[in-house]
């Protein structure tokens, strides 16, 4: 806030040092003549020489030359031109000279920016000790702990992003042992349920989705092995350093034949290196735009942009995203830079392999026949349509002269004005003789024979009875391999993947000064794994505190860089710097151990206060950015489905698999393009499964997530927004999984108490509040319209959404 | 029965959240703005090629770009490296005014007399994004309120059955979510996002077999809990912003759907706006909906031309500017005409500020990044100099304010900062700008942060 006086220069470039803006003021207006070409002998370029002849007198800008120039008092008066400089960035000079001018070194001496500075662990025991030095600095008086039914439910939702069973709450409140809080955090830890609800934020980092996105909107077959990697690498705790390698350069790092011997039993090992390729998969679920495919170097150029931007965003915390087509205005990636990383990335592709043991790869081919058998069958019923078919296309042409079936037969391009409005008379008659599949995917409506039909219907029997016995596709993962060549890199021109500029070598941003990977450019089947190794340096400047940060932001709604993924100079500079440097280095040291962080964070005093308001404190700090209180947060989209169904008790733990196509409520359909790219799961059971599991198709996101800030999946999604507006409570109160779940609800209350009303009410609010209610809430709810309208009621309270 | 009214509501504002008082904004009483609808142009239109004729350009096409006009930082163009791109499109003074305007809105031409053209409206967001935010919340990175959120604080709202702040995309926009958030305001001022595919909102219907009454009931319900919950954590703008949320949603079950048929429109209203033309009737069927929102009391109705859908770049003519122009402008000049004349034709123009405008206006240059680029027609990002108009709440029409060099790349004569632009529009609906303010951090912020001094509010009203 130290420039409110000007608005004008209270802009993006605010946030910046003032040495910073003033050197980019003479680098823009200045540089061109008073750089190399020296114009009147002034070099601006270093201090030595823009103060040799006085143009600046460092702390006094009234005897600088520079500005008596610049404020075009005397004869001297620059830059040419009429304009002249802008007021502001007149201020801004003069600000500068009279503190002092301070010329830092350039900025590929030594990195001067906070993030871009080696990893060092600063002293300090304990998050504590960080966070109640900046309180007392403040003059913040920190809360109370929580009580133990708070914690509880905190726990819980935070770290399986599912509420508590009312027993677990009884047993938690009633264990007096001193260390009942480390025993739950230990027991939350060690439950699948984490794995599904940390995954599910990793998730958002790296833009999951099931489909390609766009019009057509193509399908990853495999993308949930992909997904399950992940909650599986949370739920065993892989190392830090082993999740960064496998994701990046598993097919490089830990290479295997992947000949699954063993007949019918694969060998652990083997399925570590297998799960380390499938980690790869995170580069193959990118979105894709399927009319690409008609140039091939620009589906590579598009899937490469992808691959940069994902591990710029996802693994060095910086969005640069923009050097794509320039170079980056404030942070100092260049446009060489992120060519350097698609470099990286140039010479890989993705790649099909058998997930199954070569026996049943054997297996799988002796029974091919039997797909063949579905193919025949296929054709034979083919084979009747289009004799129908060709019925009705006959009759149709008998109706019309000769001169409209001259014109149709004429190819379209080559069609006079007339020819065409001929040829249209019969194509309209084609529609309306029901010969065109429509848009919603409904089949052509074609009349048959009675002998068509039956031999039709048998076929579709025998049809049925051949598909299952046959099995078309084999078990696959989609990984990274290599290509056979490796394609050079151009800097492209403005992004445009047909220019074709100076070809640069793979490297790491220059700012970032990591040893030159020249090494690498030789041997080509390593280059992920360069990146990778270097991402896991013990001193790697951003990787370690990005990703810590990351953890620290689910846990309290903020992270101590409020912009998880933007680490750079447009980002927010950390509120606790040193205590990231701690907690980054503490975790290295012990391993990278994820869960390892979750205890020392959740242990921590400044995790488990109180959520109450302190007026005094909010005066000093309303954002509660220095940690006086527990941040109330609402449940993100999935964590609400997810409770929701637990309240009802109809939850399905099962875990893993093909993605799970929801039903959806019937206004929802409406703006689905075709419907047949929605194949619901047959099994109900299936609907009630855990939201990560759930089908995320890029061009038809789920409505009910969507209203509740489920992230786009075109990028990587650092932060999730919690909006509040009315459709929510709409959703929430009129949509038909809510209305069906508080069924059930009710079902299962009177099932529990049965009779006996009052004990369905307390059993109710213990399962969606996690304590009891009290008498006047008892004979509100006694009165309530219905139990099913109570339940509805209890999930859409704010106590039930928001987690204090 | 619970309702939450416009009074209560102020009453609420001012002792919830940082001492706002209707009185004392009221500074302007005598103006007549009530509602805002604000036409935003997604990707940047050209002000070269609408608003803001450059004969010069004539002179100098396919010619360097003098140095006396300097240099300035572009997103992929560099001043020295390209050459000057003349508008191919005719401008013809309109009206009695005069006021020129291109080819490109010939309807809208018919209403030059109501406009007022801004010329020399600048700031420095050079990419979408910072544009976007610059536009609509006067800041340009994320985290500011927008100016629908401000206005709804100010004023709240004059419906209790719509929310008093709507949006409808064209696609999706670039700034994302905050371009219509609520920033640091409580939660219940951001906009609310009518869909423009299939029901506007959805689960807007009752369940089967729910009666209102047993819907009152419910939710009257909820009340109760959430207000018992809420007494304990009386500090919490956002979990009342919830409890208010229900209420309006629960009116919003029979006002939507209402509001959203526009069959209800005579023909000759639906062809006013194009709604007979495939090419016009997307924009129009918006533009029309935002005349039944503020007729029905919505304070802020914001649309967009040329959101982000599959691979459509809406205003954002890198590549031949012309054709784009010609594209997307078909699109909104009719309904945009319409609008206007539907909102004069019903006495709605008097109370309803328009104003039109995008990300910012583009370079009198053709595109170009370093090495080459500018045979492709197209312009790059200016946000140094660019045009808006508003129209309506009081404005006397056909005037331009302000003006840009010979060439259109900089804002030179009357500059009009965003601040400026905003504290205009608070001042069409009788806000003093500098007394709209809202405590933060210690501090208090206002939507014009410490601008807005070149307020143009008296100029374009006076007659």
């Amino acid at each position: 806030m130290r420039q409110w006086c000007w608005y004008f220069i209270v802009t993006v470039a605010a946030a910046q040092p003032v040495e910073e803006r003033a050197r980019r003021i003479l680098d823009a207006n200045c540089a061109s003549c008073h750089g190399a070409a020296k114009m009147g002998g002034l070099d601006l370029r270093t201090r030595e020489s823009a103060l040799a002849k006085g143009s600046i007198v460092p702390g006094k800008a009234a005897e600088s030359r520079l500005i008596a120039a610049v404020e075009r008092q005397g004869t001297l008066r620059m830059p040419p031109g009429k304009n002249g400089l802008e007021r502001a960035d007149v201020a801004t000079l003069r600000n500068w000279i009279d503190a002092g001018a301070k010329w830092t070194a350039a900025s590929n001496a030594e990195p001067n920016w906070w993030s871009f500075k080696k990893l060092k662990r600063p002293p300090g025991a304990s998050i504590d000790e960080f966070v109640d030095g900046k309180l007392r600095e403040k003059g913040l008086a920190p809360n109370g702990m929580a009580d133990r039914r708070t914690l509880i439910r905190r726990a819980y939702l935070d770290l399986h992003g599912l509420p508590p069973a009312p027993a677990e709450i009884a047993a938690f409140v009633e264990d007096a042992s001193p260390d009942a809080w480390p025993k739950l955090i230990d027991k939350l830890l060690a439950s699948p349920r984490y794995g599904e609800r940390w995954g599910r934020h990793w998730l958002d980092v790296v833009r999951y989705a099931d489909t390609g996105g766009f019009e057509t909107d193509i399908y990853f077959p495999n993308a949930w092995r992909y997904r399950d990697y992940v909650i599986k690498a949370f739920n065993e705790d892989k190392p830090f350093e082993r999740f960064v390698r496998e994701q990046i350069a598993g097919d490089e790092l830990y290479p295997d034949d992947l000949d699954l011997d063993g007949g019918f039993k694969v060998a652990p090992s083997k399925l570590a290196n297998l799960d380390a390729r499938i980690a790869t998969g995170l580069y193959t679920i990118g979105p894709v735009y399927h009319e690409a495919a008609l140039f091939g170097g620009q589906v590579r150029y598009e899937w490469l942009t992808d691959a940069a931007d994902t591990t710029g965003e996802a693994f060095l915390g910086l969005t640069f995203g923009c050097a794509r087509c320039h170079n980056h205005k404030f942070d100092p990636i260049t446009q060489r830079d992120y060519h350097s990383m698609m470099a990286i990335f140039a010479g890989s592709e993705e790649r099909e392999i058998p997930v199954i043991p070569q026996f049943n790869i054997f297996g799988f081919k002796s029974g091919y026949p039997n797909w063949l058998r579905v193919e025949e069958l296929k054709t034979a019923i083919q084979k009747i349509d289009s004799a129908a078919r060709q019925r009705v296309v006959n009759k149709v042409r008998a109706l019309f002269p000769a001169a409209v079936l001259e014109a149709h037969a004429v190819a379209v391009e080559k069609r006079t004005p007339a020819q065409r409005e001929l040829a249209a008379r019969l194509e309209k008659a084609f529609t309306e003789a029901g010969l065109e599949e429509n848009a919603q995917g409904k089949d052509a409506d074609i009349p048959l024979t009675p002998e068509e039909s039956k031999r039709r219907n048998e076929l579709i029997v025998e049809l049925g009875k051949a598909a299952l016995k046959a099995n078309p596709v084999m078990q696959t993962a989609t990984v990274l391999g290599h290509a056979a060549t490796v394609p050079s890199i151009h800097i492209t021109h403005r992004g445009d993947w047909r220019s074709k500029g100076e070809q640069v070598p793979p490297a790491f941003p220059a700012a970032l000064q990591a040893k030159p990977i020249d090494e690498i450019a030789n041997a080509k089947l390593a280059r992920r794994a360069a990146l990778a190794n270097w991402l896991t340096e013990p001193d790697h400047p951003l990787a370690a505190r990005v990703y810590v940060n990351r953890i620290w932001h689910w846990h309290f709604g903020r992270g101590i860089v409020a912009t998880p993924n933007d680490f750079g100079r447009q980002g927010e500079e950390p509120t606790h710097p040193e205590l990231l440097d701690w907690l980054a280095s503490d975790f290295l040291a012990n391993g990278g151990s994820t869960k390892r962080l979750h205890k020392v964070i959740l242990l921590s005093a400044a995790y488990r206060r109180a959520s109450t308001h302190s007026a005094a404190n909010a005066r000093v700090d309303a954002g509660n950015l220095f940690l006086w209180r527990a941040n109330r947060l609402r449940m993100d989209a999935e964590t609400l489905r997810d409770s929701v169904l637990t309240a009802s008790g109809a939850l399905n733990t099962k875990m893993g698999g093909r993605p799970v196509v929801p039903v959806l409520g019937r206004e929802e359909y409406i703006t689905m393009w075709a419907r047949n790219q929605w194949p619901e799961a047959m099994d109900p059971a299936e609907h009630d499964r855990r939201s990560v599991y759930l089908y995320v198709k890029r061009s038809f996101p789920l409505p009910m997530l969507t209203t509740f800030d489920a992230p786009d999946t075109s990028v990587s999604c650092a932060r999730r927004e919690a909006t509040t507006v009315a459709p929510q409570a709409l959703t929430l109160m009129n949509g038909d999984f809510m209305v069906r779940q508080s069924g059930r609800f009710a079902e299962r209350l009177r099932a529990e108490e049965p009779g006996n009303p009052r004990a369905q009410i307390v059993r109710a609010w213990q399962i969606a509040l996690g304590r009891a209610p009290r008498e006047p809430e008892i004979e509100k709810a006694l009165a309530a319209p219905s139990l099913e309208k109570l339940c509805l009621v209890l999930l859409n309270m704010n106590e039930f959404l928001y987690v204090d | 029965m619970h309702t939450f009214n416009r009074r209560q509501f102020l009453e609420k504002s001012a002792l919830g959240f940082g001492g706002l008082a209707a009185s004392t904004l009221m500074a302007q009483p005598k103006n007549k703005g009530k509602s805002v609808i604000f036409l935003f142009m997604h990707g940047g239109p050209s002000h070269l090629d609408t608003f803001d004729p450059k004969p010069l350009l004539k002179k100098l096409h396919g010619q360097p770009v003098p140095p006396s006009f300097g240099k300035a930082d572009f997103q992929f163009t560099k001043v020295d490296k390209v050459p000057i791109m003349a508008s191919p499109l005719e401008f013809k003074p309109r009206g009695q005014s005069g006021v020129p305007i291109s080819s490109l809105f010939e309807n809208l031409s018919r209403h030059a007399d109501d406009l007022a053209v801004i010329r020399s409206c600048h700031h420095d967001g050079f990419t979408h994004v910072t544009g976007q935010n610059w536009m609509n919340t006067g800041w340009a990175r994320v985290g500011r309120p927008s100016v629908g959120s401000w206005v709804v604080y100010g004023l709240g709202s004059e419906s209790d059955n719509l929310p008093a702040y709507v949006v409808m995309l064209d696609g999706g926009i670039k700034a994302g979510a905050p371009a219509y958030g609520s920033g640091f305001l409580p939660a219940s001022f951001q906009g609310t996002v009518l869909r423009t595919e299939g029901p506007p909102i959805l689960n807007v219907n009752r369940p089967e077999g729910v009666s209102e009454k047993m819907q009152r009931e419910t939710f009257d319900l909820l009340r109760f809990y959430n207000e018992r919950h809420h007494s304990e954590r009386a500090e919490d703008t956002e979990l009342e912003a919830r409890m208010n949320s229900y209420e309006l949603a629960f009116k919003m079950q029979m006002a939507v759907p209402e509001v959203a048929d526009l069959t209800k429109e005579t023909t000759a209203t639906r062809e006013l706006y194009g709604l007979n033309d495939p090419l016009t009737s997307e924009f129009g069927s918006q533009c029309l909906m935002a005349r039944r929102l503020v007729e029905r009391g919505v304070r802020f109705v914001q649309l967009y031309s040329g959101g982000k859908k599959g691979s459509e770049v809406g205003w954002d003519a890198h590549n031949e500017c012309d054709q784009n122009h010609t594209f997307m402008a078909s699109k909104v000049d009719k309904p945009i005409a319409g609008l206007l004349a539907d909102l004069k034709s019903r006495g709605l123009l008097d109370n309803t500020v328009l104003l039109w405008g995008g990300d910012f206006g583009r370079t009198p240059f053709t595109d170009g990044a370093e090495g080459g680029g500018g045979s492709r027609n197209g312009r790059d990002h200016n946000p140094y100099g660019f045009s808006v108009w508003m129209a309506g709440g009081g404005i006397k029409g056909g005037k331009i304010i302000g003006a840009t060099d010979d060439i259109g790349l900089r804002a030179t004569e009357d500059k009009v900062t965003m601040h400026d632009l905003h504290a205009t529009l608070l001042g069409l609906l009788g806000v003093d700008h500098k007394k709209l303010t809202f405590q933060f951090q210690g501090r208090d912020f206002r939507l014009t942060d410490v601008g807005g001094d070149n307020n143009l509010t008296a100029r374009l009203t006076a007659g």
